[in-house]
């Protein structure tokens, strides 16, 4: 039995929405509570941060939630009781019991979406919560919208030296982020019969077809959207831009397309400033630009950058170097054809999320989907999943029920 | 002038140097090799003029001249002369891309009086006999261009007792003759100089404690050189615990471990003060610089760039990307990289994505 078990999901869901609606407003005060909180723990700017808590909670509506669970489930009522369905046993969607959710390096309430989707389920959710304790606010809201959320929304947090420790045992589900050695440890100390759900080490790329460098208008569009994909969470992100395919023989060539993309992330670096950066991360940035510009000297491709190595475009990486893996930082590697994308992705070992794609030509489609790529779209977009989307592959609140037939 | 009449007088002035452990004219003699090195350098001659320095737009002084970043090592043959030449050509890691690059030098003179002394002057200035030298870094013998076993041959030449071993056998550490060896030095008194990569030591802490031999004490007189440190090593230990288990399992005093620190695109190498500060010879200089490659303040963390005046059939300035600030005695401290500090994004470890990328 779980907390809201006896609670229709119609309710729960709008409960959920109306929470998320109050938190999309920039003046609601726990949100103002909680920005420079925020800010503090990842180190972005506040306007990156606002912009992050829009993205977050603007599209956790009733509609969007009612779709996905319909487009998943088969129906909303299927939540709540046994239904019949064509052809098929009469099912009841159950909760499984028990959800913990794991989030410990992650960019802002990225755990939050599963947890929604844990709740319209009816489980019983314990989330893992970052120093900024944005998903406790969060249920905080939750509660005062339904009471029965106090018990089933719990949020805590406690050091990954603890999470085996923290009784993990005692979930029926664990939803976790993290790198592939902590997700084994995390697996390992769940019961045998416990549902895992793992989001690993991804990157995401992008690929700019000739079409698109018909003219400069055209490849400025692209660009703009570019810019915003690598800029946005300082490159940290699964769905942040980490390499990008330019097209050799197009009207406009890769070295200039680096040129329009460097002015479009100098704009983009006004709306959304960078924020606290490392020593680390301000050496390797300079380096990497330093290097570029050595390889320019010996007519080796080019390098657009700040002097301050607030960003840095570098064209013509060579095909032998992975990605930067750096704050605004992206290696422009030029190809004659999508093969080559896949080839770049596999010689690397790249396990990707993202791929934008700047046209849909067929065999670029083929090729990302070839690389490994579970979401593709246009640039710009690359930072936005859409809700009713799935995430790493993976649907959305398929894996917190469980499926109960009926053949009485 | 000719080349080498140019090249023979200016190493011939740094060999003075060298001897006398002092470099009066430090700005002076960089500027010469700077403008040696756009001379007949090519690549870096190139990559200079692209940032608008030239010989008829030299740079001011020592501190402006534009440093090579040590991965353009990897890109292009960064020497004076015909590299197919060189006396001694010595490879750089391949950490980042799994690719190395090579660095190559003209005469071996200039390396070995310029490593011979900093080693001297650092490790053994309180020594009047030879050591015995057990060697955990590659050996010459199987790797010819590793220039840390090119620099511990040199100075078990020069400062050894003659019985100097090797234990670095391709990845395998050679635990029992180690042993063996380090019990007999303590029963015949000679006093041993152990030299290791950071690496090599933690793995022989871990099989010493596997075996559970946890003393082995050292004559009187004997002392540790520590160099290397993890890069590429997915094991790290934290350099102050590591010294403490090395200071307990070998009986020494603190200030016997000696920490070099070098790397295979200089010619010179900083050794720790007392005080753990890393410090130059006379003829190398730090800078510490912020991403626009001006030098910071003492005390500001950033990159480090070395201008070593022995460097002189290649490039005198090197960039790292190595973190460290100024002390305000004019040594450096290194400072690390934040390894396992928070990495962040839905799901992304950078570092992993890093290491998984250079496999």
């Amino acid at each position: 039995m779980t907390a809201l078990e006896h609670i229709p999901a119609e309710k729960i869901v709008r409960a959920l929405a109306d929470a998320a609606e109050r938190w999309s407003d920039a003046d609601f005060p726990p949100r103002v509570r909680i920005t420079d909180r925020i800010a503090e723990r990842t180190g972005y700017s506040v306007p990156v941060v606002e912009y992050a808590l829009d993205r977050l909670f603007f599209p956790i509506r009733r509609a969007n939630l009612e779709s996905t669970i319909r487009s998943e489930l088969g129906s909303l009522e299927i939540l709540d009781d046994f239904t019949q369905r064509t052809g098929r046993p009469d099912a009841w969607a159950a909760p499984c019991g028990n959800v913990c959710i794991i989030s410990s390096r992650t960019t802002i309430g990225v755990a939050l979406v599963p947890a929604v989707f844990a709740l319209c389920a009816k489980n019983d959710v314990l989330v893992k919560d970052r120093e900024d304790a944005l998903v406790a606010a969060f249920f905080e809201t939750l509660t005062e919208e339904l009471g029965a959320f106090r018990a089933a929304a719990r949020s805590a947090a406690w050091s990954s030296q603890d999470d085996a420790a923290h009784a993990l045992d005692a979930f029926d589900v664990v939803a976790a982020f993290g790198d592939d050695q902590t997700l084994v440890a995390i697996r390992n100390s769940l019961n045998a019969g416990a549902r895992f759900i793992g989001y690993g080490s991804r990157a995401s790329a992008g690929y700019v077809a000739r079409e698109s460098l018909s003219s400069r208008e055209n490849a400025l569009v692209v660009a703009r959207g570019a810019a915003r994909d690598l800029v946005l969470y300082e490159t940290e992100g699964c769905l942040s831009l980490h390499v990008l395919f330019v097209e050799k023989d197009g009207a406009l060539s890769p070295a200039q397309f680096g040129a329009i993309l460097a002015a479009c992330i100098e704009e983009a670096n006004v709306e959304f400033p960078i924020g606290r950066r490392s020593a680390a991360d301000a050496a390797s940035i300079s380096a990497q630009r330093n290097l570029g510009a050595f390889r320019a000297a010996a007519d080796k491709g080019a390098v657009f950058a700040a002097d301050s190595a607030d960003y840095a475009v570098i064209v013509d990486q060579p095909p032998a170097e992975p990605p930067q893996f750096l704050p605004r930082t992206v290696g422009i590697v030029a190809v004659e054809q999508p093969r080559d994308a896949v080839r770049y992705v596999r010689q690397h070992g790249l396990l990707l999320e993202g791929f934008a794609l700047s046209h849909g030509r067929t065999d670029a489609v083929q090729a990302v989907i070839a690389a490994g790529a579970v979401r593709l779209t246009q640039f710009g977009e690359l930072q936005h999943p859409p809700l009713e989307g799935g995430h790493g592959g993976r649907p959305r609140i398929a894996e917190f029920v469980r499926w109960i037939d009926r053949t009485l | 002038m000719t080349y080498r009449a140019e090249a023979q007088a200016l190493d011939a002035e740094l060999l003075q140097c060298v001897g006398r452990r002092a470099v009066p004219n430090f700005n002076d003699l960089a500027l010469r090799i700077f403008a040696h090195q756009l001379r007949y350098n090519e690549p870096y001659a190139k990559y200079a003029a692209s940032l608008g320095v030239t010989l008829d737009a030299m740079p001011p002084d020592w501190e402006r001249i534009p440093p090579v970043p040590a991965a353009a090592f990897k890109e292009a043959a960064l020497c004076t002369f015909d590299p197919a030449c060189a006396e001694l050509v010595f490879e750089t890691s391949g950490t980042t891309q799994g690719s190395s690059g090579q660095h190559y030098m003209e005469t071996a003179d200039l390396y070995d009086a310029a490593l011979i002394a900093g080693f001297g002057d650092a490790m053994l200035s309180d020594v009047n006999e030879p050591l015995r030298y057990l060697l955990l870094v590659p050996n010459p013998a199987q790797r010819p261009h590793s220039s840390l076993g090119y620099m511990m041959r040199k100075v078990a030449d020069v400062f050894g007792d003659g019985q100097e071993q090797w234990y670095l056998e391709g990845d395998d550490l050679r635990v029992d003759r180690f042993i063996r060896d380090c019990e007999r030095a303590e029963r015949s008194g000679v006093p041993l100089c152990i030299a290791g990569t950071a690496f090599a030591f933690v793995n022989l802490l871990d099989e010493l404690r596997r075996r559970g031999v946890a003393d082995l004490r050292l004559p009187s007189g004997s002392r540790i050189m520590e160099t290397g440190g993890f890069k590429g090593r997915t094991r790290v230990v934290e350099r102050a615990e590591l010294y403490a288990q090395i200071a307990s399992l070998f009986a020494l005093p603190p200030d016997r471990i000696i920490a070099e620190y070098g790397m295979t695109e200089l010619t010179s190498q900083y050794y720790d003060d007392v005080n753990r500060t890393k410090t130059a010879p006379p003829w190398l200089r730090p800078r510490v610089v912020g991403p626009d490659g001006k030098t910071l303040p003492t005390g500001d963390v950033g990159a480090l760039v070395h201008v070593d005046l022995a460097n002189r059939s290649s490039c005198v300035a090197i960039q790292t990307e190595d973190l460290g600030v100024r002390t305000s005695d004019g040594g450096i401290m290194l400072i690390g990289r934040e390894q396992g500090a928070e990495l962040r994004g839905c799901s992304l470890d950078a570092e992993q994505l890093r290491t998984l990328a250079a496999r």
